[in-house]
């Protein structure tokens, strides 16, 4: 058979300059016009970013790491308020943010401990496999257990406009998928940072896993040290030069390792939240391809080969 | 120890010897797990990837769940485990069908039906017509005198009596087929205490087939394992490719690199962690560790970067090769219609050293030339006949001369007709047609037979001959055999007649005119053998005497005491034999003609242009070497060519003509001068001896040598010193003396032959003709090499491209040795999407059949690791590094602050490297079939097509993730900028090579599919490889073209490859064995 002959029809394409060059335009001619449509849906984000764990000390806790430490650590009030200004029109829904800087979520130790099955149904609350150093406390294991649930973010924030209450909608931020399947109906919290060292949040043991939607996004792991979690949204417009109070609890340790904690309001688009990098970087490769497909051209007219 | 067999009888020896059951068998069932583990654990790779496996069972260090590594692992087990137990249970059927065999015994004087399997030493083994031999037997008995057991009725006189009992003395089993040194003595009483000699002659050996044979009865001596076939069985030592050792070389620079980033990253990690870790309470580390806290994090480093080394390459070479042997098979253009044989590949590992050969050693008779011979010429007592009409036996003075019963052509011809061990038989209808073991004397047969000198009957020693129709007896007295050292052979025949003992002796000139009586002037028979020789013929001297009858009885006395000597016997009858071959009259000289096979010259000269140097090795005569050399384009004449001589008898005449030679080679190799030297055996002996060094200058210098008078084994040494400095050779050979050779080459081709098949059975590929040798070189062994240069080096790049991303990911994680993909992937992205488009590069094809048949030169041009060396391999790497920067710093970017979420993140950089692969392949690919198509875009849909069935599993950590990244318009943007940014510099950068600095493949290519002319190919010929250049070649490093890191390397001169070598030296570690070193150094090693 042609098979077995090595005979099959073949198509042979080889490099010739027309085709290169057709090839590289081509790329070129279509990758300028995505990479302005991107940057422009990324310009149309309105974005209002606060970064407050420096501004949310006491002028007494600022001096050195270990006086904030202290402060975090310590009884004392961590209220703090912040006034945002609305910089242009934003459309409902807005999304609210908290971004944690040079915080590894990722990190080999951390990532891990955890137990899935713990997390789905109550048959396995016992389970507490992979989840060291907090795995137990009191001899009675932890649900949830693992670092990543003990370190749960707990600063809150509370927003006035005008000083009327914004209502930030807290149901429903985090994936359907989680709630259905991941994070079970029957399971309550128990035992839960009642260890000697306390995390982050406490939870509310009278509600299942399935509706502590703060947890759940919290353990939706980030993959870089840089990253948002969605806090609540808030689903009416927001004008422009609207000034928003916001009334914020500093609770969680970020001065122990220098992080950066950042309050962010954001719209959205086709394209999610504001970056502009596939934008730039759509502009940039298809102007290197016309440029290449350009300078070829020049090449081919001077030295055909 | 000797062996003694009691014949017939049961009860002495049964429990002495095995039994004849045959056992090819590698493993049992009990054993076969433990020892087939044990097997593939002995291999350095197989023992690298468990210690890997088992580290992963450490939870506190696995980066990724255990299976990522144990699936493939045990997969690839599964897969060479099932090879083996299909094979070996192959082998048992074989077995069994062969033990289970039925065959007649005879016990007690009664026949009876018995399996093979329970025949014991002593039996009588009954065969009839056609049988296959179950055992090594001596021969006691046949239906017919005459036949295929001829020689054994002649030694035991014809005595068929089955009721015989006796004693056979022979040696241990061995593995020897040309040697059964025995004696059989019968009893009771012994007969006149008479011990008679056996030899292998009298043996019937295991698995040979009885024909022309009513019945034959023998006692088995060697049974089961122990026959002679059984014992030389024996499993070949594995040939490795030079592509396989580049892979191991390979394989080993990445172990070392894997090293070097594991212990980087190892530290870095550790100072992370007591810096930095240790602030972050979240990660809870305790403030003091256990004493291994160190070592935690580069064995998950080393874990990590296991992947590095692709298990999988081992599995997906061996299924590609295997292919590339059925390729093999199954090409029609390499069909002999003639003898209806197809090619085989018996060996499947090395079909891409094919491509790679150096040195063609090939045989004359029977692989050149046809073997079959025609009696062309003769000269009886000074007289040529046929000179002018180029066949003898139309010369009407010849046939004058037989007519007139002239004494001298009386002698020659029945010399012709009786002095040989040819068999005729005669069909019902009365014609008689001769079966003879060597060419040469089936034509000389014939030839007496057209002169009307025919050999009628052979029966018992009686000889029948038919001249002119009047019927001619004689005895048959001794036969004094051929062997390769006598050269001759001799009968000693009684003249019915007149009662006269005569000896007749034929052989080659040199072994015959020294012999000849001194009175007689033997000057014209030697001009005459130079004359024949000259025009490519072979010829034999044919002599006799008459012997007084005292002078034979006192002879045949010491021949049989010879003949029966167990030791050295080979050594004693020669001696003998010398004692009566003298003062021979020499009656004249015969040429035979052997012609050349079809395409004997274009395929020699299509070789030659692709570089390879061609040697002829043969046992015939100087001059008819030379003779068949120019007719077949290995050297040509005069003014073009020229020949140097290597001669002498002694040691010095030897040293200095080698100088001589030597030193006209070395200033002609700038010459465009084809030059070519000839030795014979004896100063090739003395050469290979004392002056080793100057002799395999010599081999290296010159493009083509005719070594002639050559033994077996002189043509393995041959092939041994050519292996010795790194060239690769290819042993060309039909019949029994090349086997060594065949076996000894890198790559050994039998052709399937006159002779037999034992050449063809030894080898490592078997064609049926000489000609099928160029196809198999120039297209099998150049698509092989190209195949596997690029699949084994894409293997690599694939490893390296995920390991990349996994290193880059650890430097925004802490550096704590987490994995970005989940294990599911990481074991999938092995396993299935990345090495099924591969594998469909078994057919592609960078060069149409005829365009590679039409510039042989390209084989060249691949010689010497063009396509897969460490410059290539800098290629691959710096692209797999590109890419992986690529997949990981878009998807990173792309995917930030509220999509940053570990599961996406991971799989948005997996399908990166999916398309990117997809695109690599599709870049690298030539030709197009539909299957190539299939594979390459199919294997993308399918790798879709998993994740959806995986993110539909609610218990799979991949929940939803495909279908919602699929939702994403970002998703399927950030896959079209990881193309267009992964492929358009290295698109870039091949066109602009392929356009401006073009390989010699690249412009066939443009050649070949734009039809336009060949601009300049250049001349790739090898024009020298003088040491001096070698040497200073080498001691050039740096290379310019380490600048293009992206595109895998196609240098143009045939010396950069050899450049390179001073950059990599750190590619030497773990070399295995003197043979991998270096190819591209050819360094010029005397041993």
């Amino acid at each position: 058979s042609k098979f077995t002959q090595q005979e099959l029809p073949a198509c042979k394409p080889i490099l010739t300059p027309k085709w290169v060059i057709t090839a590289f335009t081509i790329v070129g001619i279509i990758f300028i016009p995505i990479g302005i449509a991107s940057l422009s849906a990324s310009n149309d984000v309105v974005e209002i970013v606060d970064r407050y764990e420096t501004a949310c000390i006491p002028e007494d806790s600022s001096g050195s790491k270990d006086a904030k430490i202290r402060f975090i650590q310590g009884n004392s009030s961590k209220t703090c308020n912040r006034t945002l200004t609305v910089p242009k029109h934003m459309k409902n829904p807005i999304y609210v943010y908290y971004q944690l800087d040079n915080f590894y979520q990722n990190h080999r130790r951390y990532v891990k401990s955890r137990n899935d099955q713990q997390l789905r149904s109550n048959d396995s609350a016992s389970e507490t496999d992979g989840c060291k150093p907090e795995a137990e406390a009191n001899g009675q294991p932890i649900v949830p257990c693992g670092l990543i649930a003990w370190s749960l973010f707990n600063d809150t924030y509370n927003f006035q406009k005008n000083n009327a209450q914004l209502a930030v909608k807290k149901k429903g931020i985090s994936w359907k998928s989680d709630r259905d399947h991941k994070f079970g109906k029957d399971v309550y919290p128990k035992n839960f940072q009642q260890g000697s060292l306390i995390g982050g949040a406490s939870l509310n043991e009278s509600y299942p896993l399935s509706d502590q939607e703060d947890l759940i996004v919290w353990m939706r792991t980030a993959a870089l040290p840089t990253f948002r979690k969605l806090y609540g949204k808030i689903e009416v417009d927001l004008e422009a030069n609207d000034v928003i109070q916001v009334t914020l609890e500093n609770r969680y340790n970020t001065y122990s390792f220098n992080g950066k904690k950042k309050l962010v309001l954001s719209t959205t688009t086709w394209l999610g939240g504001k970056n502009d990098f596939l934008g730039i970087a759509y502009l940039a490769v298809g102007g290197l391809c016309l440029f290449l497909a350009l300078s070829f051209t020049g090449i081919y007219f001077v030295k055909p080969r | 120890m000797k062996r003694y067999v009691y014949i017939n009888d049961d009860d002495s020896t049964k429990d002495l010897y095995c039994d004849n059951r045959i056992s090819n068998r590698k493993y049992t069932i009990v054993n076969f797990l433990p020892k087939n583990l044990w097997e593939q654990f002995s291999r350095f790779m197989n023992q690298y990837f468990l210690l890997i496996a088992c580290l992963q069972l450490w939870s506190l260090i696995t980066p990724v769940n255990p299976a990522s590594t144990w699936g493939p692992l045990i997969f690839i087990f599964a897969v060479s485990a099932t090879k083996e137990a299909w094979d070996d249970y192959n082998r048992y059927l074989s077995d069994k069908k062969a033990n289970e065999k039925e065959v007649w015994v005879l016990r007690h004087g009664i026949k009876k039906h018995i399996q093979a399997q329970d025949i014991h030493v002593g039996n009588l083994v009954w065969l009839c017509e056609n049988d296959e031999v179950p055992c090594d037997l001596v021969l006691i008995g046949t239906s017919d005198p005459q036949g295929l057991c001829y020689v054994e009725t002649a030694a035991l006189d014809g005595e068929t009596d089955l009721k015989t009992r006796g004693v056979i003395e022979c040696p241990s089993p061995d593995k020897d087929i040309r040697r059964f040194d025995a004696n059989l003595r019968l009893f009771p009483p012994f007969i006149d205490n008479d011990i008679c000699s056996l030899t292998i002659k009298n043996t019937l050996l295991q698995s040979c087939y009885l024909r022309n044979t009513e019945w034959a009865c023998g006692v088995a001596v060697y049974t089961g394992n122990e026959t002679k076939l059984g014992m030389s069985r024996g499993v070949p030592e594995p040939k490795l490719t030079a592509v396989d050792a580049m892979i191991d070389k390979l394989t080993g620079a990445i172990f070392v690199f894997q090293l070097v980033v594991v212990i980087v990253l190892g530290i870095a990690g550790d100072v992370w962690k007591e810096t930095e870790a240790i602030k972050r309470w979240y990660v809870k580390y305790p403030p003091e560790g256990q004493w291994y806290e160190l070592l935690i994090i580069p064995l998950r480093f080393e874990l990590l970067c296991s992947i590095m080394i692709p298990i999988s390459i081992k599995v997906s070479l061996d299924l590609v090769k295997s292919l590339y042997a059925k390729f093999i098979d199954w090409d029609i253009e390499m069909y002999d219609p003639e003898s209806g044989t197809s090619s085989h590949a018996a060996n499947t590992a090395i079909s891409e050293d094919l491509g790679q050969v150096e040195y063609i050693l090939t045989d004359k008779t029977g692989t050149l030339t046809e073997n079959r011979m025609i009696f062309r010429r003769c000269c009886i007592s000074g007289i040529s006949y046929g000179n002018e009409s180029g066949d003898a036996i139309k010369d009407v003075d010849l046939q004058n001369a037989v007519s007139t019963s002239s004494p001298d052509v009386i002698r020659f011809l029945s010399i012709m007709a009786i002095c040989n061990t040819v068999v005729p038989t005669k069909s019902k209808s009365g014609t008689i047609s001769y079966k003879a073991q060597s060419q040469d004397e089936d034509a000389l047969v014939n030839a007496a037979a057209n002169l009307h000198m025919a050999l009628v009957s052979k029966s018992g020693n009686m000889i029948e001959i038919n001249y002119n129709g009047s019927s001619v007896q004689y005895e048959l007295l001794d036969t004094l055999e051929f062997t390769s050292d006598r050269k001759r052979m001799s009968v000693v025949v009684r003249d019915c007649q007149n009662g006269k003992v005569i000896l007749m002796s034929k052989g080659a000139d040199e072994a015959i005119l020294p012999y000849s009586d001194p009175g007689q002037h033997t000057k014209i028979f030697s001009e005459a053998v130079e004359q024949y020789a000259q025009l490519g013929l072979r010829t034999l001297c044919l002599a006799w005497r008459e012997l007084m009858e005292d002078e034979y009885r006192e002879w045949s006395l010491m021949f049989k005491e010879a003949n029966s000597t167990l030791v050295d016997r080979e050594w004693r009858l020669a001696e003998v034999c010398q004692r009566l071959e003298h003062n021979l009259e020499i009656l004249g000289v015969t040429a035979i003609e052997d012609r050349l096979q079809d395409g004997v010259p274009e395929t020699i000269e299509m070789l030659r242009k692709a570089g390879v140097y061609f040697w002829m090795l043969t046992g015939d005569k100087q001059n008819t070497a030379i003779q068949i050399a120019l007719s077949c384009n290995l050297i040509s004449p005069e003014p073009k060519g020229q020949l140097l001589l290597i001669d002498g008898k002694t040691e010095d005449e030897v040293f200095r003509s080698l100088e001589r030679v030597l030193l006209t080679m070395r200033i002609t190799t700038s010459e465009p001068k084809d030059v070519a030297f000839v030795v014979d055996g004896w100063a090739l002996e003395i050469a290979l001896k004392h002056h080793r060094k100057a002799f395999t200058e010599l081999a290296i210098l010159s493009r083509t040598a005719i070594c002639c008078r050559v033994t077996p084994s002189q043509k393995a040494q041959l092939v041994e010193l050519l292996k010795s400095c790194d060239y690769k050779t290819l042993a060309i050979g039909d019949g029994g003396n090349d086997v060594r050779m065949i076996q000894q080459a890198d790559i050994g081709v039998g052709i399937s032959g006159r002779e037999g098949l034992q050449a063809a059975r030894a080898a490592d590929y078997s064609i049926g003709k000489f000609r099928f040798l160029k196809r198999l070189i120039l297209v099998h062994g150049h698509y092989s090499y190209n195949r596997t240069a690029f699949l084994s080096q894409y293997s690599f790049y694939k490893s390296l491209l995920i390991c990349f991303i996994q290193i880059l990911f650890s430097f925004i994680s802490g550096v704590s040795g987490a994995s970005l993909f989940n294990s599911v992937s990481l074991m999938a992205y092995n396993v299935f999407y990345t090495s099924i488009p591969v594998m469909v590069s078994v057919l592609d094809k960078d060069l149409s059949e005829k365009t590679v048949m039409q510039h042989p030169q390209i084989l060249f041009y691949c010689h010497a690791g063009r396509l897969l060396n460490p410059s290539t391999f800098a290629g691959w790497f710096g692209r797999s590094l590109f890419h992986a920067i690529v997949v990981f710093v878009i998807s990173m970017h792309a995917y930030s602050y509220e999509k940053s979420e570990m599961e996406e993140v991971a799989m948005v950089a997996l399908s990166g490297c999916i398309w990117l692969q997809a695109f690599v392949v599709a870049l690298e690919t030539n030709s197009f079939t539909i299957l190539q198509h299939l594979a390459i875009w199919g294997n993308l849909a399918a790798f879709y097509i998993i994740n959806w069935i995986l993110s539909a599993l609610p218990a799979s950590g991949m929940y939803t993730i495909m279908f919602r990244l699929c939702r994403q318009p970002a998703y399927w943007l950030t896959m079209l900028l990881i193309v267009a940014a992964g492929i358009g510099p290295v698109l870039a950068l091949k066109y602009f090579r392929y356009t401006y600095t073009p390989s010699k493949i690249n412009i066939l290519q443009q050649a070949e599919r734009l039809g336009g002319p060949i601009l300049s190919l250049g001349n790739i010929e090898p024009q020298s490889r003088s040491f001096e250049k070698e040497v200073s070649s080498l001691s050039i490093t740096l290379p310019k073209s380490r600048n293009s890191v992206y595109e895998p390397l196609l240098l143009d001169s045939p010396n950069s490859t050899g450049r390179s070598l001073g950059t990599v030296t750190p590619f030497d570690f773990l070399q295995s064995s003197s043979r991998l070193s270096s190819i591209y150094s050819r360094d010029y090693k005397t041993n």
